[in-house]
């Protein structure tokens, strides 16, 4: 049978997920030594690491093909999907916001909103819970530009220090939820290859509790 | 405008050859299995008024299916479920027929597929529905012949069937004292195995046992030993009730040898509100969905006006064939060739092969060239000319000479 796979986001999820992993005594070593490979062993166990991008990890353990992901809670909440989320890994700590220019009143006023966002799923969903019609328009990159250059009232974003709302003249309007790094499984791999993957679990289950 | 007419649509596919042989296989074998159990075989449209998937619309949302509106202005919908068109039909047409009705089914379901995440929109199912058995009887039929059809099309794959009974779940949602809001938050935390946020969202009702129980419910998976943890937990009310039956079906499949497959998940509480009793869903090794659900549904045949028990359970054929490796096309055995003066001998000479096992092909071309380099082409081994007597002529191998 293969390897256990896990899937990490790429970047700072990826770097705190193996001190993580390394900490409770799996050798990531190859995935130190990567290079540009994107499936590395964990040596000595059942298990490989794949590093892909953070919505790909929700699409890759949601299709079975990777049995275990790490990614934001963000991008489970922009994507859904079926999966099972077991644990809050207590990193990649930051929280969704509604962000506008300093000085403005978001709630000023009848005209329509227009929200500009990364996070549209997201977005959408806070609005309507507020029972608001709003324009939400999606933007790829620095979202902060949009309500510079004036296409939009406000913004929906994850904020970690707030440092880059504060250069750009925006700041918080409201705070939406709070984000962490979650370990997500495959339904069907969890309950095929239980013996495997339940201790893994308790593991990264004690680990963030110990951290908490 | 752009014309679309060399593409399927998103979510649909063209199956060619042995896909289509693979998955008539499976449901041919399913289906014999169904009968020869005493289920007789019904088929409901692909169109059906939106009315009859309204009520039910809370486990199929609206934005999920295909709608359209009829001559008369009238809203359809393709069937988006199995189930529910035959308890219509159940309730209806076979009102009178006694009780229990043994019905099974091989046709799609069209669920919209919103998002490119690899999912299908036209869903190929074989199930069975068992209309008007209440008792345990009916639940243990109905999971042991869909344990047996897993093991018949399993091929040499490990399977798993998990077990439920919402029973339990709703015992211990019933002693809780929470807004409907905050019992459908706990309900997709347990649904996802969401321990994290469970823990916080019970955390107000710490000192409930039904909150207790419900906190470690996602944790109540694995075999035999769930029980005695999840009477420790909770035994009021419905609770000891719904463990007490899922133990005995749990007993009768280990008696039946089906032990090694079997597994108990107390926290499988998906569509919560349209099952009333066992739940289970069933598994294939290297397959990342499930490819089985099924459950007892009680209260669905009261929306068409015949309060009746059911229980049953549908395959996904179609996620099974796709992991089922197909062979190639074979060739046919023979291709036969006549000149303009044997047509009609020539297909007699092609029934009189065939009637003996034969696959043949007669050749469409006026020209024997072009009879034979065709048969080499298409792989196929020997070329009969049927001329006053038959003339056979051993090919080799696609390209090469005689």
């Amino acid at each position: 049978m293969r390897p256990i796979r896990l899937a990490l986001t790429k970047g700072r999820l990826e770097d705190k997920t193996v001190e993580m992993l390394e900490r409770l005594g799996y050798d990531c070593a190859p995935v130190h030594a990567k290079g540009r490979r994107l499936v590395l062993p964990v040596v000595g166990a059942n298990m490989e690491i794949v590093l892909a991008k953070a919505a790909d990890v929700v699409t890759y353990v949601e299709n079975g093909v990777c049995d275990l992901g790490v990614v934001g809670k963000d991008t489970i909440m922009e994507m859904g999907g079926t999966f099972y989320e077991v644990a809050d890994l207590g990193f990649g700590l930051c929280k969704f916001a509604l962000a506008v220019p300093v000085g403005t009143d978001f709630y000023a006023g009848y005209h329509t909103r227009c929200i500009a966002s990364k996070y549209v799923n997201v977005t959408r969903a806070f609005f309507e819970k507020k029972n608001m019609d709003v324009k939400i328009v999606k933007i790829e990159g620095s979202v902060e530009l949009a309500p510079i250059l004036g296409l939009s009232d406000a913004i929906v974003d994850i904020v970690e220090t707030g440092v880059t709302l504060r250069e750009n003249g925006l700041t918080i309007a409201e705070d939406i939820c709070d984000v962490s790094a979650r370990l997500i499984v495959n339904i069907a791999s969890l309950k095929m290859r239980k013996k495997e993957i339940e201790p893994f679990i308790s593991e990264i289950e004690a680990f963030a509790d110990r951290n908490r | 405008m752009k014309q679309y007419n060399k593409i399927t649509p998103d979510g649909t596919r063209d199956r060619l050859f042995d896909e289509c042989n693979v998955r008539e296989s499976i449901t041919n074998r399913l289906s014999s299995m169904f009968s020869l159990r005493g289920y007789r075989q019904v088929s409901t449209p692909a169109i059906e008024f939106y009315d009859v998937f309204a009520n039910a619309a809370a486990h199929y949302p609206a934005e999920d299916m295909y709608k359209m509106s009829d001559t008369r202005g009238r809203l359809m919908v393709l069937r988006s479920d199995c189930t529910i068109p035959i308890a219509r039909l159940a309730a209806t047409r076979l009102a009178g027929m006694p009780k229990p009705l043994r019905l099974y089914y091989n046709q799609n379901v069209y669920r919209v597929e919103h998002g490119m995440r690899g999912k299908p929109s036209e869903i190929f199912q074989t199930g069975v529905e068992l209309i008007g058995a209440g008792s345990l009887r009916g639940d243990l039929e109905i999971v042991e012949l869909a344990a047996s059809g897993l093991g018949e099309v399993c091929g040499m794959r490990g399977y798993r069937i998990e077990l439920c009974h919402i029973g339990y779940f709703k015992a211990l949602m019933d002693n809780l004292d929470a807004s409907l809001e905050k019992k459908e938050e706990i309900r997709q935390c347990i649904e996802q195995k969401n321990y994290a946020l469970l823990r916080d969202l019970l955390e107000p009702f710490q000192k409930n046992r039904a909150a207790k129980a419900l906190a470690y419910l996602p944790r109540l998976f694995g075999g035999v030993e769930v029980f005695d943890k999840a009477y420790e937990l909770f035994d009021k009310d419905g609770a000891r009730d719904s463990l007490d039956s899922l133990k005995q079906i749990y007993c009768c499949l280990r008696e039946l040898g089906l032990a090694e497959h079997v597994l108990i998940d107390l926290g499988l509480v998906n569509q919560a509100e349209y099952y009333t009793g066992m739940i289970f869903r069933g598994y294939l090794d290297g397959i990342g969905e499930p490819v089985l659900s099924g459950g007892r549904y009680d209260n669905l045949l009261s929306d068409f006006g015949t309060p009746t028990c059911a229980t049953g359970f549908a395959f996904q054929v179609d996620t099974i064939a796709d992991s089922m490796e197909c062979r190639k096309p074979k060739a046919p055995d023979i291709l036969v060739f006549a000149d303009d003066a044997h047509l009609s001998a020539a297909i007699h000479y092609c029934k009189s092969l065939t009637e003996n096992g034969l696959t043949v092909e007669n050749a469409v071309f006026e020209d024997f060239d072009m009879a034979k380099g065709y048969a080499r082409q298409a792989g196929i081994r020997e070329l009969h000319v049927v001329d006053n007597e038959i003339e056979i002529i051993y090919l080799k191998g696609r390209g090469n000479a005689e």
